[in-house]
């Protein structure tokens, strides 16, 4: 059987087989069609010959295999210090034999590829920090994502979270009119306790468009209230866009290429209609790497910029705290031991390190901040980026791979983890529910709501 | 005014004593009642991995799940059932609050009638304070209907209420909601206002003093409101408030108390020390509705 029902080459493009994929518990027939899925190694071959640019060819050939790069991954680390888990090894045994092979490879040595480049490596790039060459592991295994994709070989979540991409143009069935419903609730909901408080859906030459994660209309819509209390004590002048409000990428993950561009095409075009002098999207780490970092160039943007300057959440607050947009009442400050996660994706990749760090300065009494070892670009993955977190059949590895982020976080001796991203913020959660150390753990917003000096006349009127 | 009415139930022991009272209300009034279950908290992807409620185990849902839970819920009611023609049962995955606000919403509820503690798991404590009840209250644009200890009162049917008023805005809006419930059943409705002096000394000039006061205001704010409805009558009196109106209502045998929900801190500490409303429901004898909104009352 060459291609299965619904393991097969082809991504998810409609709602149907969605639900089909989707209703295979666990992926069970998923994964046994893909025993005996087929590789086309014409099609692989070409398409390595197409998109493997000088890049990657320079770093298979410069690796000196010096090994350097083993200690900085946190997997080989945590995983018994194995051979199997050094970086370069696990690119070399996978791409590049998939490469040297020419894409005459087998289908047991492509499920053995997906095994590694989704349990043994988040793409997170701290290996590319610490090898001597430059090469960066993270952005090849990146790249071994979208040749397995392109073969059907991919965890059936990500298959399933491309296709949602591709139906929904959202990480969860959650459409345009559920989306623009859930602020109209969350304005209803929060302008008791927030007079005048809008949620601006599809306003003009606003100053800032607002993107988010699907997660938050789906289930934690009290993020979106969140946002628009900030944006709302700070007067800004903002907008979320009717089309075009999904930030995240999990066809990054997943590797579907095609989608990936899609994904960012319409936040650009949202972008373009709605003609916002800046763009931001919520505490989310791989949304502002897909949208704000890759997303230029997927889309074939000359000047690898998105069509207007877009930030990231932690940028807006710190500037909207510098400013005194918003104030801190100082009563209130953290005034326990408190630690901080840095995100992967926009602390190593983009470095906002000291952008984070400010915001600990206005909200946390000083001295009770307390960084993790190693911090800022050298901090370790959550444990469950790149996918890792949503993927079944990798939970028993992923769960290992928490570890390292748990002993971090117990030497600091917090017991307050901020974690201004989601898949960081889910990993901490899962790791608590795991390991019960007994920590809490907090995005950005719901913390400086709590400790904000608001200005006498946003308050509601007295009750009497 | 009773139309829609949603239970929201962990389908615990700890929920029947709500059960009881929504399939009551929807026998005797002709409500049309919704059994609204949060089956588990999204744990990863795409919702399909949740945290069940009940037992906090990692599940799978799925169809055979899904028909599972709804077996379970219908075996847990099945005497409830048998008579109510107007029921169903709705499943959700989700933060049981916020699931339970956005069912409310979308069938724009007259009644959201749910438990206090039944199954406040730790699952989905974690990361979100405030119990399920306290949010739902805090937002809802309807009344909540709380029922916490097995209602010993309760023996079916709404003929005795009490108004507890501390004249805040939302007071405003559980009052219409008393006066017209007692008004559609034809109930008795005790208008109660207790003058908070837990923890101070006062001169006893002055606490009668401020008693007057009250029941002046009371007769201000409440008696033109209620035109020709004549069944009620006023107490008011000093001590601690929660403690004044749980023995208020036994002393009556009160069916049902109204009080107002104040939108206020969800921090798990300092909530823990409850507002009035919050030590009525865990202490009455009878179904206790807290009202927050004008909207459905």
């Amino acid at each position: 059987m060459p291609e299965g029902i619904l393991c097969n080459k082809t991504p998810i493009k409609t709602d149907e087989q969605l639900k089909l994929v989707l209703s295979d518990s666990r992926g069970t027939k998923y994964y046994a069609e893909m025993l005996e899925l087929e590789v086309d190694s014409d099609a692989l071959w070409a398409l390595i010959q197409k998109t493997m640019k000088s890049r990657t060819k320079t770093w298979f050939e410069i690796c000196a295999h010096c090994g350097l790069c083993a200690n900085s991954c946190f997997l080989y680390q945590v995983n018994g210090r194995i051979p199997q888990q050094v970086p370069s090894y696990k690119i070399q045994s996978t791409l590049g034999e998939i490469v040297k092979k020419k894409g005459k490879v087998t289908n047991e040595f492509m499920r053995h590829c997906m095994d590694v480049a989704w349990s043994q490596c988040t793409c997170c790039n701290r290996c590319g920090m610490y090898c001597p060459h430059g090469i960066d592991m993270g952005v090849m295994f990146g790249y071994l994502r979208g040749l397995l994709y392109s073969q059907g070989f991919v965890p059936w979540e990500l298959k399933i979270g491309s296709g949602m991409h591709r139906v929904y143009r959202a990480q969860m069935d959650v459409t345009t009119e559920d989306w623009v419903e859930t602020c109209e609730w969350m304005a209803e909901e929060t302008e008791e306790e927030w007079p005048g408080l809008e949620i601006p859906v599809d306003k003009q030459n606003a100053d800032i468009m607002y993107t988010c994660n699907a997660r938050e209309p789906k289930h934690y819509p009290e993020d979106v209230a969140e946002a628009a209390i900030l944006f709302h004590v700070a007067g800004e002048n903002w907008t979320v866009p009717s089309e075009g409000w999904e930030q995240t990428s999990l066809s990054m993950f997943a590797g579907d290429w095609e989608c990936c561009k899609d994904n960012v095409q319409n936040v650009y075009d949202a972008i373009e209609r709605l003609n916002p002098k800046r763009a931001t999207g919520t505490e989310c780490g791989h949304a502002h790497r897909a949208t704000v970092i890759e997303g230029p160039y997927w889309t074939g943007r000359p000047d690898g910029l998105p069509p207007v300057p877009y930030i990231h959440y932690v940028e807006w607050l710190a500037e909207a705290l510098r400013t005194g947009k918003l104030k801190i009442d100082p009563a209130k400050r953290i005034k326990e031991p408190v630690t901080l996660q840095d995100s992967c994706n926009y602390v190593r990749n983009q470095g906002l390190k000291d952008v984070t760090r400010e915001i600990i300065s206005y909200i946390v009494e000083p001295g009770y901040f307390v960084e993790m070892s190693p911090t800022k670009e050298h901090n370790y993955c959550c444990g469950g980026g790149g996918g890792f977190n949503g993927i079944g059949m990798y939970r028993e590895q992923r769960n290992v791979a928490l570890r390292t982020k748990m002993d971090q976080i117990l030497d600091t001796g917090c017991k307050l983890v901020i974690a201004p991203c989601h898949n960081c913020w889910d990993a901490i959660r899962d790791l608590e529910e795991e390991y019960e150390i007994g920590i809490r753990w907090s995005f950005l917003k719901p913390l400086i709501i709590g400790m904000l000096d608001v200005p006498e006349h946003m308050l509601p009127k007295d009750e009497e | 005014m009773f139309k829609k009415i949603i239970l929201a139930t962990t389908g615990s022991p700890a929920s029947f004593g709500a059960a009881r009272v929504a399939f009551d209300m929807a026998k005797r009034y002709g409500s049309e009642v919704t059994i609204f279950h949060v089956l588990g908290v999204p744990t990863k992807a795409f919702s399909h991995v949740v945290n069940d409620v009940r037992t906090g185990e990692e599940v799978e849902v799925d169809a055979d799940y899904l028909a599972w839970v709804e077996e379970e819920l219908k075996t847990t009611y099945a005497k409830q059932f048998a008579g109510a023609e107007n029921a169903k049962i709705v499943l959700a995955t989700g933060m049981p609050p916020r699931e339970i606000l956005r069912e409310a919403r979308s069938q724009d509820a007259d009644l959201i009638v749910m438990g206090a503690s039944s199954g406040d798991s730790a699952k989905y404590q974690r990361g979100y304070p405030g119990s399920t009840l306290q949010k739902v209250a805090k937002a809802a644009r309807c009344p909540v209907l709380t029922v916490h200890r097995e209602s010993a009162s309760y023996w079916g049917g709404f003929s005795n209420i009490l108004f507890g008023t501390d004249f805040s805005k939302q007071a405003t809006s559980a009052f219409k909601f008393a006066l017209n419930t007692a008004r559609e059943l034809d109930c008795d409705l005790t208008i109660f206002h207790a003058l908070d002096i837990s923890g101070k000394v006062l001169d006893q000039d002055q606490i009668e003093e401020q008693l007057i006061v009250a029941r002046k205001r009371i007769r201000a704010t409440y008696v033109p409101q209620m035109g020709d409805f004549k069944n009620f009558d006023i107490e008011v009196w000093e001590g601690a408030p929660y403690v004044e109106i749980v023995k208020l209502a036994r002393e009556k045998q009160v069916d049902l108390i109204v009080m107002a929900h104040h939108a206020h801190e969800l921090d798990a500490e300092k909530a823990k020390i409850g507002s009035t409303v919050e030590q009525v429901i865990v202490r009455a004898n009878c179904p206790v509705v807290s009202v927050s909104k004008p909207d459905k009352v």
